[in-house]
């Protein structure tokens, strides 16, 4: 009793995530049965895995109240660098995936420079980013895609690990576990929190308030080449037009899952359902087959009614909180 | 405390209404593929490039002869949409390409090529030609990022005689001359060839481009129309956009595949898409045509491979020459029809090793 009364408090929004979700896959499900197939099932995983990377990296720099508009831009040098060292340098895939990671949280880390120590508004710095970072991938490549990726780095990131199950779950699974226990179990966690909560307070307390934001938009950025690399070994070539307005479903998954874009609020789980959820919600609208241009508005319904789950979810807790109490 | 539970209702009642709203709005959706719904695109802009009067370059060059020598220099301007994309770098070079070998046959003749920033920079683009116009070039070649962002140069463009000849889409409405493919060719050539290689039956799918694109319409309303007039067995059983990105039609194929076992060819607006249709093809170890547009080099390099099925190639490098050519002709006074189609073929593995002058008969310009 005492267990369900504090996941209603600590996990409401979770547990009302997951209802939607299960109501989702529900309704489609009736329209067309096809949807609820293990294959179909899988594929809505697979398929919510770049957005999810995407999400759980932005949850932290959101979670300070700032935002990372140029996550698709780094996705997009990761993507033709990483190329370029397999296909032109033969590298070892793993040391490959290893220098991605590391580019990525390097990229990410100079966008907290801007936000810190040029005092940029996170909102503009990235922005700035966001074009520079295309530009950088447009100009090093000349536009050209990287081909012919071997297949020993695809398998690595995209294979099938047993039957049709790809890899790239676990992947998405491992970096949400690792940011989950940051967010939750560290120190740098609670600084995160807390610079959310009033930053002003967190700095005056003798936190280093400059480092945690570099770190969390190194971490954003680990997310994107996360991303970047599955979508490499997904579709076998690098292109550097990749990624071009993945930022906003990744902010909107976050949004659904609660991240509060004015910061000091938000969760991993809650991250990783939101692109769950918007991953179910545009398979299922190709499944049964709704026209594109109603997707658009289906999206943005979602979005809307998700947080309109952030108002009335303390109620929700609260009424569960009494019920439990008579009981 | 009721009122919200009562609320957290209604709006679970509303997701559910909004999803079964949507499945209704598809099945009569499904249920008008049948017709072609789709042909009406071309009312909706004033100029339609593939039904204005105009003729072929075969025939252009047999009409009007040779092309008058210029008796001063001349400087041509041309704006592309945006170097980012292979196609407009291949245009570029293809201009670059006429001039220069023009210049070696003793016209004194230059080009300056240019573009917007990306896809999105209308403004940039309109300024690009404004610079142009200001500097006096003496002819215009214009991609117009959006059908009307480069309306106002035109107009400039007009009021100093400087001739404007709009190359590819987007379409200008006001300019006199347009060069460029027929793109409802684009989707029949496909439709064709996918008919005859499943026998006239079959299901399949159709991945379309940024809905907002006259190719994008053009192409999908060709291929749809060719279909319901000349073989009725086979059957479009989806069509939805994937906005040019290459993963979000991988996606889109994943998830047909599963939901139609026997879809037998997938048709994508451009190469970029049906590449990655590709991929979802060959992880579902199916055996599924899938055909794209534009010739891109990785389009041919996977025809060759046996992967991609086929590809509508329009000859980018060619169709620059052609432009070039078509300026030079405007210049020397010759008055041509308001269009002039540029060749375009399909590229299978029976024909990928075969030069392109080859296939569509390509000969240099003769000057009088």
């Amino acid at each position: 009793m005492n267990l369900f009364n504090r996941m209603i408090k600590n996990m409401g929004r979770e547990v009302g995530l997951l209802v939607t979700l299960f109501l989702l896959v529900a309704v489609f499900a009736i329209i067309d049965p096809i949807y609820l197939s293990p294959a179909n099932l899988l594929d809505i995983v697979d398929q919510s895995t770049i957005n999810g990377l995407l999400a759980i990296g932005i949850t932290f720099v959101i979670i300070t109240g700032g935002i990372d508009l140029s996550i698709g831009s780094i996705m997009a040098i990761v993507i033709v660098s990483v190329g370029w060292f397999l296909t032109k340098s033969g590298m070892n895939p793993v040391l490959a995936i290893i220098l991605g990671i590391m580019l990525g949280a390097l990229i990410g880390a100079f966008n907290g420079l801007l936000v810190t120590k040029f005092k940029l508004q996170p909102f503009i710095a990235t922005l700035a980013t966001m074009s520079i970072f295309r530009g950088v991938a447009y100009i090093i490549t000349k536009g050209w895609p990287v081909l012919n990726i071997p297949q020993n780095f695809r398998n690595m990131m995209d294979g099938d690990l047993v039957g049709d199950f790809p890899i790239s779950i676990p992947i998405l699974l491992a970096f949400a576990v690792i940011s989950h226990v940051i967010l939750k179990k560290t120190r740098t966690g609670t600084f995160i929190f807390s610079i959310g909560g009033n930053e002003e307070a967190t700095r005056l307390s003798g936190i280093n308030v400059d480092f945690t934001k570099v770190v969390t938009y190194a971490l954003c950025g680990v997310g994107a080449a996360l991303a970047g690399m599955v979508m490499l070994a997904r579709l076998g070539t690098g292109e550097p037009a990749a990624g071009q307005s993945y930022e906003l479903y990744a902010i909107a998954a976050a949004a659904i899952g609660g991240t509060s874009l004015a910061g000091g609020k938000g969760s991993i789980i809650g991250t990783l359902l939101g692109a769950l959820i918007l991953s179910a919600l545009k398979t299922g609208l190709v499944v049964v087959g709704v026209d594109s241009f109603w997707q658009y508005i289906a999206t943005g319904a979602i979005i809307a009614v998700a947080a309109y789950f952030e108002v009335v979810q303390s109620k929700i807790s609260g009424f569960g909180k009494r019920l439990l109490g008579k009981i | 405390m009721r009122t919200g539970i009562l609320k957290t209702f209604v709006m679970l009642m509303c997701v559910v209404v909004f999803a079964t709203a949507c499945g209704g709005t598809s099945e009569s959706g499904n249920a008008g593929n049948n017709k072609p719904e789709s042909a009406d695109p071309a009312n909706a802009v004033e100029f339609n490039p593939d039904e204005a009067d105009g003729v072929e370059f075969k025939q252009l060059r047999e009409q009007y002869g040779a092309v008058p020598k210029p008796a001063k220099p001349i400087i041509l301007g041309a704006v592309s949409k945006a170097f980012e994309n292979e196609y407009w770098r291949t245009l570029k070079e293809g201009m670059e390409l006429g001039v220069e070998e023009m210049a070696k046959g003793g016209i004194d003749l230059s080009i300056d090529v240019k573009a917007a920033q990306g896809e999105g920079d209308e403004q940039g683009q309109l300024s690009v030609v404004k610079d142009m116009i200001n500097k006096r070039y003496s002819a215009l070649l214009l991609s117009p990022i959006s059908d009307g962002n480069l309306t106002p140069g035109v107009e400039d463009a007009k009021k100093l005689d400087i001739p404007v000849i709009n190359v590819n889409d987007g379409l200008i409405a006001t300019a006199p001359y347009f060069v460029g493919p027929k793109a409802i060719e684009n989707g029949e050539l496909a439709a064709e060839w996918i008919a005859e290689k499943l026998n006239h039956e079959g299901d399949i799918a159709i991945v379309i481009g940024m809905p907002k694109a006259f190719a994008a319409r053009q192409r999908t309303a060709g291929f749809e129309n060719w279909i319901a007039k000349n073989a009725p067995d086979v059957k479009i059983v989806e069509k939805q956009n994937a906005d040019w990105d290459r993963s979000k039609a991988r996606d889109l194929a994943e998830t047909w595949i599963k939901k139609h076992p026997d879809l037998k060819a997938i048709f994508a607006n451009n190469d970029t898409m049906a590449l990655g249709v590709v991929e979802a093809v060959k992880a579902s170890g199916k055996d599924i045509l899938v055909v794209g547009v534009d010739g891109i080099g990785e389009a041919y390099e996977s025809i060759k491979k046996g992967e991609l099925s086929a590809t509508i190639d329009s000859f980018p490098k060619y169709k620059g020459q052609i432009a070039v050519e078509a300026a030079l002709r405007v210049l020397g006074g010759q008055e041509m029809p308001r269009v002039i189609w540029t060749p375009q073929a399909l590229i299978d593995s029976s024909n990928v090793n075969t030069p392109a002058e080859e296939i569509i008969g390509w000969e240099k310009a003769v000057f009088e």
